[in-house]
């Protein structure tokens, strides 16, 4: 559904942030785009948005060049930004105005939403929470069954019973027919949510996997003494030993989480690529 | 549905947009009725003991002109909020249909309504002057008349380019736009002197409302080109203008 080949991007001349950036991604997941500060990573949705223009190459969503910003292109896209404003409006006026916009909306299934993440009606929107607010526009855009929902950071702000009931709404709201591409710094909330996973680092992408994947390459444990071979892929110390990351030639499916993964990979790129370069 | 205009969709982004913007409207409405009423009328009236007749000409042209400007500049106000911008982009209707109900609301909306809320405005002042100044008369506001319509349609042509401020300049659009406008017309004046300098500098007379100078500017080639632009090249350069500064606009 997204294709995305060679493309470059920069906000001036002299750094390029993409260059010559490849990836497809097929319907039905939900992907999760990890990357340090400053890697491109809101950058990229944007893009994937149309809010901003790439320099060059191919970005094709469901047929569409996201930068003509047609309609029909919209109503099948809709992005959750880290940072938002909602009108000074009653919720359900909000919901009558902007609904119509997106053909499929399903009214039900955000009056379901809702009440999942416990925000009543009657309610001015500029009047709730910065947690409120992001719990409502994830209901109003899972809601429009848009082909892709785009989450930039989307447990920033809300607390832990409300992290875990996201975790739950997102898994359920998946169907064939949609992508979620959700941005996080916070891996953990991620965990047993996202697959595959894409990391992003210096503007390109480092890593793209699944979990199947993922599982049946690396493997994870503890130990008391650094391991001294070839497979060691990345260590950190922990209580009474290491972290160990390394290749997995048990064929042993260990616990990955994503904290780790992601340390993995930004620490030692190479290896990573080599491992997963052989079938 | 076509990509670009779609009736049901811009009906849809109208109401959308009439909704968003009432409180904007409502209060421009009571702050310029009340500016034409209190200093307009009342203060004006006081201060001129001399003032036998009193028309609505002058003000109506100034709170038209005046106000249909700031509401033009403010036509694309979420464009200069960053988080606002993100929202407004990503609408699912098309520039085409964002541009138009804009320049319809700033253009035929503003003047309709307000040349209408000046009518009845009218209506209840006039009587009210008549009971304070006694030794005032009042002329009632005629919309149909040659200096309203001749007003509406210079705000007509005028108001596309403070569309274009609205769709070029992140914040303070009304007084970038008036200080571009000075610019440009510092530069035209400039380029008009040095056109039309033998007409300048020649011999002339000016009696009243008669002047042979006039007379010869209007009837310069030069001049016919710039008013032919002005009354027909303008408006639609500006409006192609502020629609492709809306299309290319990223956040």
């Amino acid at each position: 559904m997204i294709r995305i080949e060679n493309l470059s991007f920069s906000y001036n001349k002299r750094h390029q942030l993409f260059d010559q950036l490849s990836i497809t991604m097929p319907l039905g997941n939900i992907y999760g785009l990890l990357g340090k500060n400053g890697a491109g990573k809101t950058s990229l949705l944007k893009l994937i948005s149309g809010l901003l223009f790439p320099n060059g190459g191919t970005l094709d969503v469901a047929g569409f060049q996201p930068k003509d910003r047609f309609p029909q292109y919209l109503r099948e896209i809709y992005l959750v930004s880290e940072e938002f404003h909602l009108p000074s409006m009653y919720l359900e006026r909000y919901v009558q105005l902007y609904s119509p916009f997106y053909p499929r909306f399903d009214y039900a299934l955000l009056q379901e939403y809702l009440h999942e993440f416990n925000i009543t009606g009657g309610q001015k929107l500029s009047e709730m929470s910065y947690g409120q607010k992001k719990k409502f526009l994830l209901s109003f855009g899972l809601a429009t069954d848009c082909k892709l929902l785009i989450l930039d950071e989307p447990t920033n702000g809300l607390d832990i019973p409300s992290k875990s009931q996201f975790r739950k709404v997102v898994a359920n709201a998946i169907h064939e027919e949609r992508s979620f591409i959700i941005s996080t710094h916070q891996a953990r909330d991620m965990e047993n949510l996202i697959d595959p996973v894409i990391i992003l680092d210096e503007g390109e992408i480092v890593f793209f996997q699944n979990y199947v994947q993922i599982s049946k390459k690396l493997r994870v444990s503890k130990q008391k003494e650094l391991p001294d071979n070839d497979a060691l892929v990345y260590s950190e110390s922990s209580l009474g030993g290491y972290t160990v990351v390394s290749e997995n030639t048990t064929r042993e499916e260990t616990n990955m989480n994503l904290e780790i993964l992601f340390n993995a990979v930004v620490s030692n790129k190479r290896k990573i690529y080599e491992i997963f370069k052989s079938e | 549905m076509s990509r670009y205009f779609d009736i049901s969709r811009f009906w849809l982004l109208l109401k959308l947009e009439v909704f968003r913007s009432r409180k904007g409207i409502l209060m421009t409405f009571v702050i310029v009725f009340g500016m034409l009423f209190f200093i307009g009328l009342l203060l004006d009236i006081a201060v001129d003991s001399h003032k036998r007749l009193y028309e609505h000409t002058e003000n109506y042209i100034f709170s038209l002109l005046a106000g249909g400007f700031v509401l033009s500049s403010l036509a694309f106000n979420d464009l200069g909020n960053s988080l606002k911008r993100y929202h407004y982009l990503t609408l699912p209707a098309s520039t085409l249909e964002k541009f138009v109900c804009m320049w319809l609301l700033t253009s035929v909306g503003w003047m309709g309504l307000f040349t209408l809320t000046y009518f009845i405005y009218a209506l209840i002042a006039n009587p009210i002057g008549e009971l304070l100044f006694a030794g005032v008369a009042f002329e009632p506001f005629n919309p149909l008349d040659d200096f309203a319509v001749n007003t509406m349609k210079y705000y007509f042509i005028l108001h596309g380019i403070f569309l274009v401020g609205a769709t070029h300049f992140k914040g303070y659009v009304l007084p970038k736009t008036l200080f571009v406008l000075v610019l440009f017309g510092a530069a035209i004046g400039t380029l008009a002197y040095f056109i039309l300098k033998g007409v300048f500098l020649s011999d002339h007379e000016c009696l009243g409302y008669e002047c042979e100078l006039l007379d010869e500017i209007v009837a310069h080639r030069f001049w016919m080109i710039i008013k032919w632009v002005f009354l027909w090249v303008l408006a639609p350069f500006c409006w192609v203008t502020a629609y492709i500064g809306l299309k290319e606009q990223e956040a």
